[in-house]
């Protein structure tokens, strides 16, 4: 693993700035509804990708089926809208959150007693129980038939009501704040003391466990932390998508948001990012020519 | 001399194999203390048990007063019990300062801090920087530890045990693959930490143990067959035996 650049130089930041603006702009400019639809699916998965390379880049822990917790998110905010309340956009997401990350800790506790593929076999083990929860629970989840009218409640962005959830473009700048909003406490959070502990971790556990760090307890904030951001791409999926089916939760699924990782390079926050942006693109525009898209990822 | 820690009775064994039977040994602060011994004889696991690598199956092991056998490594840390490992254990991927800034830090406290950037914690960087002064590699702070000598990342390995800002630590073996110039610079340096703590050196090196030791205790088969200082150690019968086999 390398050894990071600590300065950010001034170009770095104006870049950075210019992407930004960039991608806010987009919608505005290719107004075809596909492209800003295939756009916020980059970034949702790509927020996704780099949750999970909170775990696998930053703690040296491998999670086969992160996808479990974009479901639960989803799942969670869907199941808010539907039957407590139809309009509270930021209480759902908050919901969504919370419950995730209850629902991460007693997974977690259980994972962090192990290391290495050990954990990762675990994270399959419950991947797939959730899986099948969702597909069995009929009356709660729908079951293969999937979470089905989800309400569109309104996007409030700074007191500004952009659209409802159904509209590509209000989404599209939803998930892009909140990609961002994300992105940035992630960049935060791996520069902090607490992410220097993760890097410890990742590098020897046996050795940070003998300066006085205690692992497990580590590990298992890094865990939650992950699950917690992946059920904010969760509550995005749903909110966009405004159905969700338990296939998105499958191992399949999980092994794909692996790859994106896999293919942005792991280590970097902006990198599994770039690698759902061609992931996602690839599945989009190679199957429509041959089903056997995976072969080009 | 007051005693900073010591082993009751303490036994370890693997399925049918004793590795520690029934050892009793006092450790006294300022006392550089080297446990030798055959290959096999448990001096490693000994420590092990010690540090909470490994569990003991009976016996204790008492800091000072307090009964703290089989309690894990990272809690132990926190008394003040450090130790390095016979095969160099470092954090691979970070530089030199960054290896030493995670030891002080879990010490020093901070790590739940997420907001903030690592560099402000100032206190843990003032003890860092102190600790690569004292062993001579603030030069190399920059440096990538993956890309030092073998002998400069033993000497990473003992900063880090100095971050913990131990009372009592554990060496196992920190000249092992030093060239005689390191070996002697490390020899020299561990004897000067004497001066605040206790220290327990497992080493194969007989000219740096027997120059630098203040007691001596010898592990055979998993149990201690001579202790004392070094003269009475070189003369001892038993000694000889078990690393001779009989005359």
């Amino acid at each position: 693993m390398g050894i990071e650049r600590r300065n950010t130089h001034p170009i770095r930041i104006v870049a950075l700035l210019i992407l930004v603006a960039c991608l806010a702009l987009f919608p505005f400019v290719v107004t075809n509804r596909f492209y800003i639809s295939l756009v916020n699916e980059m970034l949702i998965y790509g927020l996704l990708a780099m949750s999970l390379d909170v775990l696998l880049g930053y703690t040296g822990l491998l999670s086969f089926m992160h996808n479990a917790y974009l479901g639960i998110g989803a799942y969670v905010v869907g199941l808010f809208l539907i039957h407590v309340s139809p309009s509270s956009l930021w209480l759902a997401i908050l919901t969504g959150m919370v419950v995730t990350s209850l629902i991460s800790l007693p997974v977690g506790w259980v994972q962090v007693r192990t290391g290495g593929l050990a954990f990762a076999l675990l994270t399959l083990a419950f991947g797939m129980m959730f899986y099948t929860i969702v597909w069995k629970w009929y009356d709660l989840t729908g079951g293969d038939d999937g979470l089905m009218g989800v309400p569109h409640p309104d996007i409030h962005l700074a007191g500004i009501v952009l659209g409802n959830s159904g509209n590509p473009t209000a989404m599209y700048l939803l998930t892009l704040c909140l990609v961002l909003i994300c992105f940035f406490l992630t960049w935060r959070i791996i520069r902090s003391p607490f992410g220097a502990v993760l890097e410890a971790i990742r590098e020897n556990e046996e050795r940070a466990s003998f300066v006085g760090i205690n692992v497990r307890r580590y590990k298992l904030y890094g865990w939650m932390y992950a699950c917690m951001l992946g059920s904010v791409s969760g509550a995005l999926f749903i909110l966009y998508r405004g159905y969700i089916g338990p296939t998105t939760m499958s191992a399949f699924a999980g092994a794909g948001v692996l790859m994106m990782v896999l293919v942005g390079g792991m280590g970097s926050l902006w990198g599994p990012i770039v690698g759902a942006g061609i992931f996602i693109f690839i599945q989009d525009y190679i199957s429509t020519m041959t089903e056997h898209w995976e072969l080009f990822v | 001399m007051t005693t900073i820690l010591s082993t009751k009775g303490l036994h370890k064994h693997f399925g049918g194999v004793l590795a520690v039977n029934d050892v009793d040994v006092e450790f006294q602060s300022n006392c550089l203390r080297s446990i030798i011994g055959p290959n096999g004889a448990g001096k490693t696991t000994f420590i092990n048990v010690i540090t909470g690598k490994l569990s003991a199956s009976s016996g204790a092991v008492l800091f000072g007063e307090q009964d703290i056998t089989n309690r894990p490594g990272h809690r132990l840390v926190r008394l003040g019990i450090c130790r390095t490992f016979q095969i160099t254990s470092i954090f691979m991927g970070l530089t030199v300062f960054e290896n030493v800034r995670i030891a002080t830090q879990s010490r020093l406290g901070g790590s739940l801090r997420i907001f903030s950037a690592k560099e402000s914690l100032k206190a843990v960087n003032r003890k860092t920087w102190k600790i690569l002064d004292r062993l001579g590699m603030e030069t190399k702070a920059d440096v990538p530890s993956n890309n030092l000598a073998h002998g400069d990342q033993r000497l990473l390995e003992v900063a880090m045990a100095l971050a913990g800002n131990p009372k009592i630590l554990f060496l196992d073996e920190p000249t092992a693959g030093m060239s005689p110039a390191e070996t002697e610079h490390i020899a020299k340096l561990i004897k000067g930490l004497t001066d605040t703590i206790a220290v327990v050196l497992v080493e194969h090196d007989m000219d740096v143990v027997m120059s630098i030791s203040d007691e001596i205790t010898v592990l055979n088969q998993g149990s201690v067959i001579a202790e004392g200082p070094p003269r009475e150690i070189q003369n001892n019968d038993l000694v000889k035996e078990a690393y001779l086999g009989h005359a």
